[in-house]
């Protein structure tokens, strides 16, 4: 309980030597944070530019999105679900902040982001009730709602993408705080505050449980529908706010935002070590730097100049290796 | 009296619409369009025209749009609906080149004829095409952008789907723009998959890994080049520096042509899809048959009707300029 707070992830990875005391037992949890170091290593040493804060600028900036899907991809993975409308979510909570930031009656940025999250907060709960209330199994009412959420954004949009959003609405893809990009500051919040709620509050703990065994949860007294409607709810909203960020990166909103993005975000979770067959494995560090692997591999790939036909191959066998080396460094660590 | 006149004139207005249906053996034509996708903001233009067609207006043509979803077996299917219920014509704007082929000779044999429209497909059978050459836009923002940079230096190439027949025309288009200007060096040259996301990304990694290096973009459509000015401006580069060139003229480019921040090509989807009924109408109606959309007037010098015969027509670009970017925004609010 007394041990120090875990150093931020994306610091350890800039000075690339995690705090001393908690090497071995990081290792042990996360081997996948050994994968992070190597992939790393071994692209500082191929591309000059590769360890620069200008490119980690890059790297992070464009993990932010992905990571934040990733984060709440996760609850739902804990609980035993799977949410396949993150990209979808994703794409008319932007568009809803789009309209509200464009035009004569531009709104104040800060209520359009709160509709947008609100957006995607909604939908992700009518999820929840299904699977929660209603007993749909997760696949398929995500799938469902992959297919409404986007069809409600060309229904929104009539297809078309809205451009010239307000400066003060970019602010949150584009601006920095203290030269750090705002989507990686939203990207560390939102990870803060996610890591405090799974690892130190009840609630926390009940979304572990359920996900681990509905039924011994149930008769501890858990209200599991409440925390499986939850976490689809937060999941939703998670969406919600990186549509945010996608709409202000690309100073639009895209109809057509987000298509597949839910399986990048399964594999940062997949790679972080949550498990998919069985609920209540995994943690948020194992997510974040999941989602850091993708996110440094395209981009060491990039400054690599490796032909796209490459990179996908590579890319695959590479997530693939991640997982296998970090089921290896678990086993014998055990 | 009176009564006596009015059935005269009943009678004469009887006599008259007979005469009129003996003239032209049917009163309107039921006419499919069958599109690829209605996902992006070119194909919404497309349809939207279509709509607008003076025949369809006045009820000569009852108009059916079918959304292929991307998918060539939606297509083919598509196109059987069209044959049970007997459609009077098609026209066609095909995923695939190979696969529409099916498509079409399914509705020769039925009787149907089909004009194709913006994109190719490869069959015999097809009453006529009309669509604007790739390869010419891909030369045309080639050579705009090697002006820009006086004709000496680097540049990056955004490339289409790997494949489709867009980014193989408009990489060739590139190609021959860069054969002629042995000083202009290719640094980089990669799919961002149409996608302003994916784009703002890549050249965002682009610019890390090639330092004050890069000077001008070519992007084969404007989302893509639109994602790289994103990144550029992210950067604090001045626009001004980085002539950057993009395809389509959708209205976020034009938008940003005003703001002299890149260069677009006008492909006129109005006079894709306007023209193509309007040929296929002449097959319908016959040679009594006098085209009514105001683009054969617009285009009278680049392409002229010939009497709808023609087996291609090639409908000319239109560069984007501060001129005509107005009057094109004006026309989009419709």
């Amino acid at each position: 309980m007394s041990d120090p707070t875990p150093a931020p992830p994306a610091a350890a990875a800039l000075v690339a030597a995690p705090p001393r005391i908690q090497v071995t037992r990081l290792l042990s949890r996360y081997g996948i944070i050994v994968v992070f170091l190597v992939l790393c290593v071994a692209l500082t040493l191929a591309n000059e530019f590769f360890l620069t804060w200008g490119n980690w600028a890059n790297v992070l900036r464009q993990t932010s999105i992905n990571g934040i899907l990733a984060i709440g991809m996760t609850f739902v993975i804990l609980c035993g679900g799977i949410d396949l409308s993150v990209g979808s979510l994703l794409a008319i909570s932007g568009m809803v902040a789009g309209s509200l930031v464009t035009g004569i009656h531009a709104h104040n940025p800060v209520i359009a982001i709160l509709a947008g999250v609100l957006t995607g907060t909604v939908l992700g709960s009518i999820n929840g009730l299904l699977v929660a209330r209603l007993s749909v199994p997760p696949f398929v009412a995500t799938l469902g709602m992959l297919s409404v959420g986007r069809g409600l954004t060309f229904i929104y949009s009539d297809g078309m993408p809205i451009p010239n959003l307000s400066m003060g609405f970019r602010y949150i893809g584009q601006g920095d705080l203290l030269r750090i990009p705002m989507p990686v500051v939203m990207l560390l919040a939102v990870f803060g505050i996610c890591y405090f709620v799974l690892t130190y509050t009840t609630y926390g703990r009940y979304v572990y449980a359920v996900g681990g065994s509905e039924k011994s949860a149930k008769t501890s007294g858990i209200s599991t529908r409440l925390i499986t409607f939850s976490v689809y709810m937060i999941s939703g909203a998670l969406a919600g706010l990186a549509g945010q960020i996608l709409a202000a990166r690309t100073t639009s909103a895209l109809p057509q935002a987000g298509i597949s993005y839910e399986l990048d975000a399964i594999a940062a979770v997949v790679i972080g070590g949550t498990s998919l067959q069985q609920g209540g494995v995994g943690s948020l560090v194992g997510t974040l730097f999941g989602a850091l692997i993708i996110g440094v591999i395209n981009n060491g790939l990039d400054l690599m100049g490796v032909s796209s036909y490459y990179q996908q191959v590579i890319k695959g066998i590479i997530i693939v290796a991640a997982v296998l080396l970090d089921a290896f460094t678990r086993k014998r660590q055990q | 009296m009176k009564r006596s006149c009015k059935i005269a004139i009943a009678l004469a207005l009887i006599l008259g619409s007979t005469q009129a249906t003996q003239a032209a053996p049917k009163k309107s034509y039921r006419v499919g369009a069958a599109v690829y996708g209605l996902k992006a903001e070119f194909m919404q233009i497309w349809v939207g025209a279509l709509k607008e067609h003076p025949a369809v207006k006045s009820g000569l043509v009852k108009l059916t749009v079918f959304d292929g979803n991307y998918d060539a077996l939606t297509q083919n299917n598509q196109f059987d609906t069209m044959v049970t219920q007997k459609y009077d014509g098609a026209i066609f704007v095909p995923i695939d080149i190979q696969a529409g082929a099916e498509a079409v000779n399914k509705a020769f044999a039925a009787g149907i004829p089909v004009v194709g429209s913006n994109t190719r497909v490869n069959s015999d059978n097809l009453l006529s095409y009309i669509g604007s050459n790739d390869v010419i836009a891909g030369e045309m923002e080639a050579e705009a952008v090697i002006k820009g940079i006086g004709g000496k230096g680097n540049v990056v190439i955004l490339e289409g789907p790997i494949g489709q027949s867009a980014q193989i025309e408009r990489r060739k288009g590139n190609e021959q723009a860069l054969a002629k200007n042995p000083n202009v060096k290719v640094v980089e040259m990669k799919t961002a998959n149409w996608s302003r996301a994916e784009a703002l990304s890549l050249m965002e990694n682009w610019l890390t890994a090639h330092p004050g290096q890069i000077n001008g973009i070519i992007g084969q459509n404007d989302e893509m080049a639109l994602g790289a000015i994103a990144a550029v401006k992210a950067k604090g580069i001045d626009l001004k520096t980085m002539p950057t060139a993009g395809i389509d003229g959708v209205t976020d480019a034009i938008l940003a042509v005003k703001r002299n921040e890149m260069v677009s090509i006008l492909q006129d989807a109005r006079a894709q899809a306007q023209g193509a009924l309007d040929i296929l109408l002449r097959k319908l109606v016959g040679p009594s048959y006098k085209p009514s959309s105001p683009i054969w007037a617009q285009y009278a010098k680049g392409m002229p009707w010939n009497d709808g015969q023609d087996k291609v027509y090639n409908v000319p670009w239109t560069p984007i300029t501060l001129q005509n970017a107005d009057a094109l925004l004006k026309d989009r609010q419709k």
